[in-house]
């Protein structure tokens, strides 16, 4: 992922898994993990953090 | 490795009246400010917008995102109240997740009694875990309060300044090293 602030590649460092909070969100939801991960990225240059949806696993 | 200074704010968590739990959280800004590398300031819960309309993320000041995504880590100075920490201290707690996460954070338990609010320290830690900080294990426990700091809140036990030390040196490393880990170490 790339920082929204200064364009610097972000390092993603952690996961969270979530409930679904809104229709859109639902549509990531992973069945196996029973949620929806939230992949977490810091900007080395700039610090700033920024969460992003993991896409659902593919089905069979 | 980045050369930003440490930004380590203290978020006072009580709004009540007459509040003693104000002069820690000054005493502590005042003694992580003189640390080389380190910013830092005080952020009073009592001063920052309350909704009570909604929940969770709904309910997120953009200011304060600000404050604590820049944060490499906070200091909680908490006092207890019936064997906890406040319910508005949890309140704005609750209100963020992706500023937390890879933190370190430390508490400043504040009491009226004995123990230095060791049960609402107990009480706030699986919040913070909960919530993606990591905690340093030195807590500083102030209490009775009024053994502390004075009405006016100048420090009667000089005993503070050397624990609060040992909790502000742990607090330092681990917001180091998770910052490292943060914008440097993948996940897989």
């Amino acid at each position: 992922m790339t920082c929204p602030k200064c364009q610097t590649a972000m390092n993603h460092h952690a996961d969270k898994l979530v409930e679904p909070a809104t229709d859109a969100e639902r549509t990531y939801v992973d069945p196996q993990l029973g949620g929806v991960v939230k992949r977490t990225h810091t900007c080395p240059a700039c610090g700033d953090v920024e969460f992003e949806l993991a896409p659902p696993p593919a089905q069979p | 490795m980045t050369n930003r200074p440490l930004y380590l704010p203290v978020l006072l968590g009580t709004v009540r009246q007459g509040r003693a739990s104000v002069h820690a959280a000054r005493f502590v800004t005042t003694q992580l400010a003189a640390r080389a590398g380190v910013e830092t300031e005080l952020i009073d819960i009592a001063q920052l917008p309350l909704r009570i309309d909604d929940a969770g993320e709904a309910t997120k000041d953009p200011a304060l995102s600000a404050t604590l995504t820049r944060a490499d880590g906070l200091v909680i100075v908490s006092p207890e109240y019936n064997h906890s920490f406040p319910g508005l201290l949890k309140h704005v707690l609750d209100g963020y997740l992706k500023e937390y996460i890879h933190k370190a954070v430390g508490v400043v338990g504040v009491s009226a009694g004995t123990f230095g609010s060791a049960r609402g320290i107990q009480d706030l830690l699986p919040v913070l875990r909960e919530l993606g900080l990591v905690t340093i294990f030195w807590d500083v426990n102030v209490g009775p309060v009024s053994k502390v700091f004075g009405e006016g809140g100048e420090l009667l036990d000089a005993a503070l300044v050397p624990r609060t030390g040992k909790f502000l040196s742990e607090l330092i490393w681990m917001a180091r090293t998770l910052r490292h880990g943060r914008e440097s170490i993948p996940l897989e």
